[in-house]
């Protein structure tokens, strides 16, 4: 089991925010796609799994710093990875 | 390197990594930096590839901001030595050589001399990137002969105030009374003072930080670049925490980062004259051809 980062698309798209993309330590992990998809309004930041190594800086900047709470930390098996 | 060697005939391209084809297809090689930088991390391919630095890593974090500051990658070359550092930096698609304990800014002094004989028609970009170990301990007087000789290349001191690569042994830009792993009685002196000696020793920009802003630390290392290319010596002195042998949590390494910057990180620049008449003409070129 991997302990990763999962962006909840259809909250993180309504704000039109990348912050936690730039903060990421991970090169290529949290990505942001500017394309809105799934009939939500705008872009939206997502992860690649294989490559989260769990550390939740993207959750202290998406909740503590701008109290949006878009991104849970979650365990994921190597199945669903 | 220069760019044409990084882009493969189309016929071979299937046959190739699938990172090696988004590199190509989706890195910043050959991009307008408004398009590509600091601010559009996350929407195109970057340098780095997957590194063994571990989570929450801030240091892995100020080398992903170094490569993604770059103004002109395809023609860099990166020095490193022993050290936390060059485990991301060697895993970049930006070349890179390996100083042997501490050498690197003595092996940057002979490349870049090399580098304006063989390309006097272009600016090739050398950067060290090292530890305060490698700089500040193990290889400093290299650093330090190598400022006094004015070498124009840019000095990366990736700060972590402890040997995290070694299992903790105190450095000399740990904090008078640090206690680690390896050294549990404290330390008994204090920090070096990095920044002064770079002044002292000639360097024509400095900057002492903690990397929060995003735009700020690319501003500052792409300005060292830019200095370096024709004034002389930048140097630029990070705090990039070791959350391993400081016991930071990793959802807490930002939170650090942003109390450092309020204490002993606070943000300082020194430059030259010289080097600030450089930086007003360059960037109000940049403004220019942005607006």
């Amino acid at each position: 089991m991997y302990y990763v980062a999962k962006v909840n698309s259809e909250m993180c798209s309504t704000h039109k925010c990348n912050m936690c993309t730039l903060y990421c330590p991970e090169a290529n992990t949290l990505m942001y796609d500017k394309e809105p998809k799934h009939g939500n309004a705008n872009g939206t930041s997502w992860v690649d799994e294989d490559r989260c190594k769990g550390c939740a800086i993207c959750v202290y900047v998406c909740s503590d710093l701008l109290d949006r709470n878009c991104i849970e930390m979650v365990m994921v098996t190597t199945e669903e990875a | 390197m220069s760019l044409r060697y990084m882009i493969p005939a189309s016929k071979f391209k299937k046959y190739l990594p699938k990172d090696y084809v988004e590199l190509v297809d989706y890195g910043p090689f050959g991009k307008d930096y408004n398009d590509v930088g600091v601010k559009n991390m996350g929407t195109y391919k970057e340098l780095i590839e997957e590194h063994p630095m571990c989570s929450g890593c801030w240091m892995a974090y100020y080398i992903k901001i170094i490569f993604a500051s770059l103004p002109n990658p395809e023609d860099t070359v990166t020095i490193g030595t022993a050290g936390c550092g060059r485990l991301a930096i060697s895993q970049a698609a930006v070349p890179f050589i390996y100083g042997n304990y501490g050498d690197q800014n003595a092996m940057a002094s002979g490349i870049t001399r090399a580098f304006r004989l063989r390309f006097p028609d272009r600016h090739k970009d050398v950067i060290t990137i090292a530890g305060d170990g490698g700089m500040m301990d193990i290889g400093f007087s290299m650093t330090m002969h190598a400022w006094f000789r004015r070498e124009r290349f840019t000095t990366i001191m990736l700060d972590n105030e402890v040997y995290g690569n070694t299992g903790g042994q105190e450095s000399g830009m740990s904090m008078e009374g640090a206690i680690l792993k390896m050294s549990p009685t404290g330390k008994k002196f204090g920090k070096m003072p990095a920044m002064q000696l770079a002044i002292t020793a000639g360097c024509v920009y400095v900057v002492k930080m903690s990397p929060t802003n995003i735009n700020k630390a690319s501003k500052a290392i792409r300005r060292a670049i830019f200095a370096a290319r024709t004034l002389g010596p930048t140097f630029l002195h990070v705090y990039t925490s070791c959350n391993i042998e400081y016991s930071i949590p990793t959802n807490d390494v930002f939170r650090d980062a942003k109390e450092m910057e309020k204490g002993r990180f606070a943000y300082e620049e020194y430059m030259t004259d010289e080097a600030k008449e450089l930086f007003a003409q360059i960037e109000s070129k940049n403004k220019r051809e942005v607006s």
